[in-house]
This record gives C-alpha cells, structure tokens and sequence, in this order.
C-alpha cells in the first residue's frame, strides 16, 4: 500500500509541471494526496487539491493512472482559473442558487454542478483534457448520470449514456462557458436540474457526484475578507448578507472547529451578521477628512540637485555628487526651496459619532440603513487616521432611548453600537452631547433624517461650540434646510445629504471651512 | 529580442470547437428572432399608445403573432427563456402583459411538441393571456402564478397552474380542462361554452357561463354538473 502510495506520489510530481504549463501557471501550491473515507475524487482546501488516493487506484484498474491523475488535476485547476474563479463569484452563485432553490443544501448541490459543468467544459475545450475519459468510467448516481449525458452532448464525445431527455435539451443550450452571463446562465441551469434536486434531495449525500462538494473551505484567509466586502455591495439587503455569511461560517466552521476572528468573521447571531455586513460596505467607502492648512517657514533648505554653471555661487556646490570635479553642466548645486511647517502641531482630532435610530430612521437590520453605513464610514476614516470615536446612538435620548460608548480605537464595539435600533420618538440629550464635545474637542458627525424635537436647539447649541460639526441628513426634510441655514452662518458647520450610497462618498468629514485656520 | 509569450504561441490554437457552441448560438439565435417577432406585435399593437383588452383587439393580436412567429424555427424551453427574457427587461425593452401574453400563447399553440412545460416561477411580472386557445391535444403545466385570461378561449387543451391565477380565467373557453392549484381570481368561467376548471384554493367570483363546469376542492361549484 505505501509502495503503491509512493509511486503515485512520484507520478503526481512528473504530472504536475506539464499541467500547470497547459493551464498557464496558475498560481497554487502542488497537489498531494491524503487518504479519508469519502468516495470522492478530490477536494480544495486553502486553494490546494488534495486527491483521494483510492480513488486514483479504483480508477487506474480501467484507465491509465496517469491520465486519471491529469483529469482530476484538470478539473481542481479550472475551478481556480475559470469557474468559480474566486470566492465572491461562488457566494453570488451561492445567493443566487438560494433565492431560487430556498434552501440552502439544495443550492450548495446546484451551485457545486453548475460550476463543475463550466470547470469541466472549460478544461475540455481550451486545455486537452482527458476529463472525458474519466467520466466515461466507474459508476454513476443519477444526477451524474444527467451530467454525463449532458457532457455527450455538448462535447461531442461518447460517454456511454443512455439518457436522452428534456432535462439534458434544457441545460444543452446554455451558453456556460460565457462569462458575462454566468447568472442568467445558472438560474436557466437550475430551472432545468430543479425537479431532479428536489426528487433525490431526500437520499443524495454531499458527495453527489465523484468530485465532490465544492465548500468555502478551498478559499483563502483573504479571499474571504474579499468576498465579504464584494458581497456586502451587491447583497439585496443586510438580512440577505446575514443568512449566506451564516451559511458560509457554519461550513467553515465544520470544517476548522471555529472560525478565527481576525478573518472578518464576528459571532453567529443575525445581529452580528448584521455588524459585520455594513463593516465590510463602510470599507468599499474612503470618505476625505480634511487637514489643517500648511504654512511657509522662511527658511530655504537644500531640496534637490540641478547641473552648476559658471555665473552660480560656489556655496551651494555638491562635492559629493560631482564626482570631485568642478566642472560645468557635470559639478551638482544644491537648489534651495523654501520648507513647509504647519501652522499649529498638526493632528487629526477625535469624532463623536451622533447617529439618529428613532422610529423615522430605516431599520439596519432589514433594509440598508444610510444612516449607518455613513457613520460606520465616518468612524472607519477616523479609526484610519489614528484617531479615536466615540458613538452617541439615540432615539428620544431624554426618556432613555440612548447608547453611549466612549472613545475607543474598537472597530467591533463602535459597529455594535451603530448598529443598535430603537425605534420610537427623536429627542437629543444636549447637555450630555456638548459637555462630551466640549471636553474632547472633538469633530462631531450627526447623522439623522432631522426629525428631531429639539432640533433648534439643537441648530444653537452646536453652532456654538467650537467643535467641527458634519451633519448629514438622510432624505429631503425641511428640518434639513433649518440646518443648511445655520452653517451658512456658522462656520463649523457643514451640511450634506445623503439619499443613496453614492452620496456618502461626498461627504468631507471636519470641512469646517476656515475654522481652526484662521491666518 | 526574446518574446516573453513565445512559450505559450502554440496555446491559442489548441482551442477545441465544441457542439457546446453551436448550441448555445442556436439557442440565442431562436431567441434573438423570439424577440423580434415581439418587437413586430408591440409595434402594431402600440399604435393607439394604450392596449385595451377588447374582443376584436385580442383576436386581431393573437392573428399578428401568429403570423410573425410562422417562420421562425424554435422549442418549448425557447420558449421559457424568451419568457424570462421578458421579464428581465435587458434585450426588450417593454413587457406589456396582455401582447406579451398573447404572443406567449401563440408560441405555445403553434410549436411542434405536444406537452409544453413552462417554470415561470422566478418571474417578477406575471403574463396575461397564457394558453389562450390552446388547441385540443397540447397539454401545457405552468409552474409559479399567471395572470388574468389565464385559459381563455381554450380549444380542447389542457392547462395545469402549480400557483394561481388572476381574473378572468377560462373567459369563453370551448372546451378543455384548466386546472388551478392555488386560488383563482374574478369572473372565473365568464362566458364559458364548454370543458372544466378546477380549482384547489379559492374562488374570488364565478363569472356568467353559459356551458361546462367549475369545480372548488373537488366539488362542483357552477355549471352543468349543477343542473
């Protein structure tokens, strides 16, 4: 056994080389083997193929071992350079699968055979593979049996099927090697696969087909940061996010034990799923935060080299970039620049996060609330700039509907607090919020629909403090023109709008215009 | 000068012509022709800018569509896709549910197979019109809900709805059997000659019909079974 073991180890290694080079490169590490139970072919995990031995024996009984080796090679690797390509294109395909289907174990199944068809199709047509080989031996489950003569057909090649029906006419049309339409593509796919799905839901296992099931285990640390990010844009809503991230941990999750939380991943609930979903769309946002102006120092220093020339000053000479000599258009002078200081020690100053959550406000953890994903941006900004935020979440703050968390570096603690809901009337605590102002000195970001009760107060209060104020209205409220008003008036006080996404990247964070600048 | 692709000259003629290809490019093709037919039946019926559901209009439409699709070579999953092609709105630019309808029922009458399956599920509009004068010997199984006139005029076909349908169901069907899984709408069976519907859920209002027979739950509830 271990002799036979050795020689396909050598054998994989001879392989290798020669299909990396028919599939240009790719960047992943070598295969190996790794003897389990399962019955599959092979597996990824950490973008590595990993190959059942026993399998490769079972098949090397009818087909050459190499050629066995090489389709399976194939397959692992043309799910890395086509299809799926990378994580997030698998989580759409994922999402997709699951608003179709419903459940998730059937659109795990759908998503694993759309892809191995376009992988598969893949290496056959642009990389010689022998996968056809491979699929004409061993025996078959039903689906694979509709995949098989699925492949017959649009191959071209003899795999020995006998089925012939309206299923496989559905999905021989599809156009899978098409990139751009790969999600027309799947939904046309699962139309056709569906009555099969759910007829063997009941006895298939997870390895349906030879090749396994292709889980989020295969992906990288980073990809899945990545993914998260990408996904976060396109989800339809947060509680769409929150259920595929909770089908995506709970397969990392069995596959690790735990997840690490330095991937990104928070804890299970719906309401960190939540957390974690405007965290990864607050980073696909780079919000400006303006900086004190410089000054002219009146000292000139040496700033950079030109050639010297006769009619110069000799002080100025190089020696050391002249190569010793003193000889026009070859000796260096130092050209001298007047240096820049800044005005006052220049530093980026804490924020006070003030983010409405009163009943007017959208709930964050059924819609996409701009409310916070703009003060999650805000926070991220000054979190990047080394500073520190402090979140005041409040609905009708007088009668408790508050949550105030200090000044803390913690990206965790400030999106719990953000992402906190409490419905009902809209009231500041102002004595509150200006003596925390006042204290700290720090930029102050309100963001609310303006539906405040005190919210004239509120206009008098800031506008006396000598705090930056950014204030963002969510939607068109005439409280939103009160405020415009005053930051006419008041110069630390800038106004924006936010009614999409795309408004939140125009928001300057502490664009007071001249304040703190005053020369 | 070394060329840094020169290892992988000999790559780019490897590519293997699959029937995959031409497949795929048929299929669009039928579709691309679908849609032009649609494009022809809009255009004539848009004229007057608003589409009312008269009785002339309809037959005048149906007759319209009939005549763009008669040389076009196409199946029942064309058929599907066109449907959802429709519905997605990025190679049409309008779906009007009554011509859309009607032409949708047109394809279905006049396309060789007999059984004709369509899952229109996922679809986030429903038609109007779907198995208008569904001629005697074609079975069509719509899975998910359709719209109003669902069955109208109904020559001796079958039709199964897996979801619901809206007003005006089996409107002056001849004969032929509609069967509803769900609820159906309005005026169900209004100016109905002949044949069956059955309906699993509930019956919003009956229609005034003149012959066949309307079933709830499996118990006669209007028609000639009554009488």
């Amino acid at each position: 056994m271990e002799k036979q073991l050795k020689e396909l180890q050598q054998l994989l290694e001879q392989l290798w080389p020669e299909v990396r080079r028919r599939h240009l490169f790719p960047e992943i590490p070598p295969p190996r083997f790794d003897s389990n139970n399962s019955t599959v072919a092979m597996e990824m995990r950490n973008k590595q193929i990993i190959l059942n031995p026993e399998y490769v024996r079972t098949m090397s009984r009818t087909l050459p071992a190499n050629a066995v080796l090489e389709a399976l090679l194939d397959h692992g690797i043309s799910h890395y350079t086509c299809c799926p390509w990378d994580l997030s294109t698998h989580l759409r395909f994922y999402a997709r699968a699951k608003e179709i289907l419903g459940e998730g174990d059937l659109a795990r199944k759908a998503t694993d055979l759309f892809m191995d068809v376009v992988a598969d199709t893949h290496a056959v047509k642009e990389r010689q593979s022998s996968l056809p080989l491979l699929y004409k031996s061993g025996i078959r489950t039903e689906l694979e049996e509709i995949i098989c003569s699925l492949y017959e057909r649009i191959w071209g090649v003899d795999l020995g099927c006998s089925k012939e029906d309206e299923t496989v006419s559905r999905l021989a049309t599809i156009p899978y090697l098409d990139k751009g339409r790969w999600m027309a593509s799947l939904s046309r796919f699962i139309r056709g696969i569906r009555p099969h799905l759910e007829e063997s839901a009941s006895h298939i296992a997870d390895e349906h087909t030879r090749m396994g099931k292709h889980g989020f285990q295969q992906y990288a640390p980073e990809d899945i940061e990545q993914a998260l990010r990408e996904f976060a844009v396109e989800a339809d809503s947060p509680e769409q996010f929150a259920d595929i991230f909770e089908d995506l941990q709970s397969q990392l999750q069995e596959v690790d034990g735990d997840v690490d939380e330095g991937m990104g991943h928070g804890a299970g609930s719906p309401v960190d799923a939540n957390r974690l979903y405007y965290m990864k769309l607050a980073e696909n946002y780079a919000l400006p935060l303006r900086r004190k102006d410089m000054k002219g120092s009146g000292h000139l220093h040496p700033h950079s080299h030109r050639p010297w020339e006769v009619c110069q000053p000799f002080q100025d000479l190089d020696p050391w970039c002249s190569f010793g000599k003193y000889l026009p258009g070859i000796t260096q002078i130092w050209q001298r620049k007047e240096g820049q200081i800044y005005g006052r020690k220049e530093k980026t100053p804490s924020c006070l996060v003030i983010i409405d959550s009163s009943g007017s406000m959208v709930d964050p953890r059924t819609h996409l609330s701009y409310a916070v994903l703009g003060g999650g941006c805000a926070a991220d900004t000054y979190l990047r700039h080394d500073a520190e935020v402090a979140v005041y979440n409040f609905s009708d703050a007088l009668a408790g509907g508050k949550e105030y968390l200090p000044f803390t570096r913690s990206r965790s603690l400030i999106y719990r607090v953000l992402c906190r809901y409490f419905g009902g009337g809209t009231a500041l605590d102002l004595d509150e919020i200006t003596g925390v102002a006042e204290t700290s000195e720090a930029d102050i970001f309100l963001i609310t629909d303006m539906q405040i009760t005190n919210l004239d107060q509120t206009i008098s209060r800031l506008s006396r403090l000598r705090n930056r104020v950014t204030a963002v209205h969510v939607g068109k409220k005439s409280g939103a023109l009160r405020f415009v008003k005053a930051s006419v008036k008041n110069k630390n006080i800038s106004v924006f709008g936010v009614n999409s996404s795309n408004d939140i990247p125009r928001i300057v964070l502490g664009s007071a215009r001249n304040y703190l600048a005053p020369e | 000068m070394f060329n840094p692709f020169e290892d992988f000259k000999d790559f780019l003629s490897k590519t293997r012509g699959l029937p995959l290809d031409r497949l795929a490019a048929a299929h669009d093709q039928i579709i691309g022709e679908l849609t032009g037919g649609y494009g022809k039946l809009v255009e004539q019926e848009l004229k007057s800018l608003v589409w009312f559901v008269e009785h002339n209009r309809v037959i005048e439409a149906y007759k319209t569509a009939s005549e763009v699709i008669r040389d076009i070579d196409y199946d029942a999953h064309s058929i599907e896709d066109f449907c959802y092609a429709l519905d997605s709105g990025a190679d049409i630019p309008y779906l009007i549910s009554g011509p859309a309808g009607i032409y949708v029922a047109a394809l279905c009458n006049h396309t060789p197979e007999d059984q004709i399956v369509l899952r229109l599920g996922e679809m986030q509009r429903t038609l109007h019109f779907l198995g208008y004068r569904l001629p005697y010997g074609k079975s069509l199984r719509l899975e998910g809900d359709a719209g109003n006139f669902t069955g109208s005029a109904l020559q001796g076909g079958e039709i199964s709805i897996t979801g619901s349908t809206g007003d005006w169901t089996g409107a002056g069907m001849t004969d032929g059997k509609v069967t509803i899984n769900q609820h159906c709408g309005r005026n169900t069976g209004e100016w109905m000659q002949g044949g069956e519907i059955w309906v699993g859920g509930r019956i919003r209002g009956l229609g005034r019909m003149t012959a066949g027979c309307i079933y709830q739950g499996g118990e006669a509830v209007a028609g000639d079974a009554l009488r």
